[in-house]
């Protein structure tokens, strides 16, 4: 699955991104999908459900606590002090309003944020996007924490009620044998019952959890989001930036080309010419005299040619358009100085552009690895994620990684940014590092 | 040769570097001394006066225009100074700058001219003894920049041909060589070419100079 054909890559239909993050299933044959198919993609949705119900607990928590708060701000508004409090809720709003973005961005499409709203009260108290985030902080601190809490306890109460008859004859006489809080067992019968319950709760969460999911992650989907009448200035002046930023790189990445193709390669050939003139001239005076000059002539052809193909494939790898992304990383991976692991599930080919990226990312990182980590080991994860390609690159070295440092996390920023990409590098001292790369795929 | 001429080298890249200056050596030149970049030609200028400096145009820091400047910078401290300067490619803005500077003992090549020996050597001694040696494709863009200019357009294409190998800096009797002509028929060409771009036998200026001189600044004009 992680490496799939190329030509059927470009010219199958494109699978949507589905919620919970399936995309371990492939389409069964058509006109009638085997069981195995169909449970196996109703067990991975329901795991991607339950993941995702949980996720969001963390916000819908803050998202509570934010709401209290909000009440106390409130209240004490009448007396005067609260006004002082409404900057600091309304930040916290906000702050947790752009993490339920990304979060809901992780399990579907984008949430493309509005303009930043105000945080003075006047402006606020009649700002939509603040009325909006508000809405949604009510429903997501109620609702969705109830979902949430509920997405969490299912798969628990699922696994005692089922496994209950293993334990029964251990508990005290007369305890509740059901999860929900009712009925005893007294028997070996009554006590599988109990397993009965489980089962149905398994059927439970197979049915309802995808659509518990949609209903938690809705309000955000719906609220949070840039409505249409929203201003997109910023989103344009972000995307603008990235753009300039993109032309930026490529016009580098243009003069790096020209130079080692100037300054390497035609250097090394007109010396092959000079040496070849030397060498005939050298043959009218003393021919033996000559061997000498040819054979410097063809060592410095053989050295234009080594820059040449050093050249080509800065350009852009061989290897990605005959292998795919995963061959080539593994490729790397094998030639990397540290032991490295590769994991590479992205069944649909990028970009060519953002293929490249990703391979000369990882190949700095590694090569960055082997120069300063002091690692004894390397982890490269790539997954497509809807229509996002993540990368993560661990090592066990020393950490400590500084981008002031002349590394080349400098040039991996760079070359991520352009694409409009987000590198996030996690370096403690005393390790370990971790390089996180999510780029749009681009295609 | 005619002469025992004393050379300096400056270019980055050691391995043409050193090719330059073995192949000139063979043929029985002092390369005096050798240089990466121009500070260090500059040095090697003043400290052994030599009578032609080879400058590759292209040298570190900034790898754009270094051999120029310090062409320019090695013909204001020795005017009588010989310069050769090699580049990878044409860039008509260097030869102006060089060339409007004074014709005298400069040429501008294409690097690997360098490879036809005989011809090179040619081109050194003829910058050596205060000639011009343009390389053909600076003088073939000339010709395709200028090509609409009123004054240019009035030469014939056989005119054409005898002013590029001017630019060049061929001599008379070299021009009929290549043209394969006679020697009068060159002089009637470059008489015309001189009579139709208004270059009077009074000027003092050289007119053979000023005839590719033109060319030069209508194309920087241009450009």
């Amino acid at each position: 699955m992680a490496i799939q054909d190329t030509a059927a890559g470009e010219r199958g239909a494109r699978r949507e991104p589905e919620q919970g993050g399936e995309r371990d299933v492939e389409q069964g044959p058509e006109g009638g999908a085997g069981f195995k198919d169909v449970a196996l993609r109703a067990m991975s949705d329901a795991g991607g459900a339950i993941g995702q119900l949980a996720s969001g607990i963390g916000t819908a928590v803050t998202a509570l606590l934010v709401l209290v708060w909000l009440a106390v701000t409130a209240v004490l508004s009448v007396v005067g002090v609260g006004l002082l409090m409404v900057p600091g809720v309304l930040g916290a709003l906000h702050a947790l309003a752009g993490r339920e973005r990304a979060r809901l961005a992780r399990y579907g499409p984008e949430v493309v944020a509005p303009e930043p709203p105000p945080t003075q009260l006047r402006l606020a108290l009649v700002d939509p996007t603040t009325r909006r985030e508000l809405r949604w902080l009510v429903r997501h601190a109620t609702l969705g924490l109830l979902l949430g809490v509920l997405g969490a306890l299912l798969p628990l109460v699922a696994v005692r009620d089922t496994a209950f008859p293993l334990m029964w004859k251990l508990m005290p006489d007369g305890a509740t044998a059901t999860s929900i809080g009712f009925g005893t067992a007294e028997s070996w019968p009554e006590a599988f019952a109990v397993t009965l319950l489980g089962v149905g709760w398994i059927a439970i969460i197979l049915g309802l959890s995808p659509g518990m999911a949609r209903l938690q992650a809705q309000p955000g989907r719906l609220l949070l989001a840039a409505g249409p009448d929203t201003d997109l200035s910023l989103r344009i002046a972000e995307l603008t930036a990235t753009r300039a930023a993109a032309l930026d790189a490529h016009a580098t990445e243009l003069r790096r080309i020209e130079r080692s193709l100037h300054d390497g390669t035609q250097n090394r050939l007109v010396t092959v010419t000079v040496l070849l003139g030397a060498a005939r001239r050298q043959v009218a005076r003393d021919p033996a005299g000559a061997d000498e000059l040819l054979e410097r002539a063809q060592s410095a052809a053989e050295q234009a040619l080594a820059e040449l193909r050093t050249v080509s494939r800065s350009i852009l790898p061989p290897v990605l358009a005959d292998r795919g992304l995963a061959g080539a990383l593994s490729g790397l991976a094998a030639e990397s100085a540290v032991p490295c692991r590769t994991d590479v599930e992205a069944p649909e080919r990028c970009a060519a552009s953002v293929e490249a990226t990703a391979y000369f990312v990882v190949a700095e990182a590694l090569t960055n690895i082997a120069k300063h980590s002091g690692a004894g080991q390397a982890a490269v994860t790539v997954r497509a994620r809807g229509s996002r390609l993540n990368l993560r690159i661990e090592d066990d070295g020393r950490g400590g990684a500084d981008e002031d440092g002349g590394s080349g996390l400098t040039g991996i920023r760079r070359r991520v940014a352009a694409h409009d990409g987000t590198l996030r590098v996690t370096s403690p001292p005393g390790g370990p590092t971790t390089l996180e790369v999510d780029l749009p795929c681009g295609s | 040769m005619d002469r025992d001429l004393r050379i300096v080298i400056a270019e980055d890249d050691p391995l043409l570097r050193e090719g330059l200056a073995l192949l000139l050596r063979a043929e029985g030149l002092d390369v005096v001394a050798t240089a990466g970049d121009a500070d260090g030609i500059l040095d090697a200028i003043d400290a052994h006066k030599p009578d032609v400096a080879i400058l590759d145009v292209r040298m570190p820091p900034t790898h754009t225009d270094e051999g120029v400047r310090a062409a320019v910078e090695a013909r204001r401290r020795r005017p009588d100074l010989a310069v050769l300067v090699l580049s990878a490619y044409v860039e008509q803005s260097f030869a102006t700058e060089l060339l409007t500077g004074g014709v005298n003992g400069l040429g501008y090549l294409l690097k690997e001219r360098v490879g036809r020996v005989e011809e090179f050597l040619d081109a050194l001694d003829r910058v050596a003894s205060g000639g011009t040696a343009i390389d053909p494709e600076v003088v073939a863009q000339l010709f395709t920049r200028s090509h609409q200019d009123t004054r240019l357009e009035r030469l014939s294409p056989r005119e054409r041909d005898v002013l590029a190998l001017m630019a060049e800096g061929l001599g008379n009797s070299a021009i009929a060589e290549r043209l394969v002509v006679t020697d009068g028929a060159v002089h009637k060409h470059i008489r015309s070419i001189f009579a139709k771009l208004d270059l009077s036998p009074a000027d003092q200026v050289d007119r053979r100079v000023a005839a590719v001189l033109q060319y030069l600044e209508d194309a920087r004009r241009r450009a």
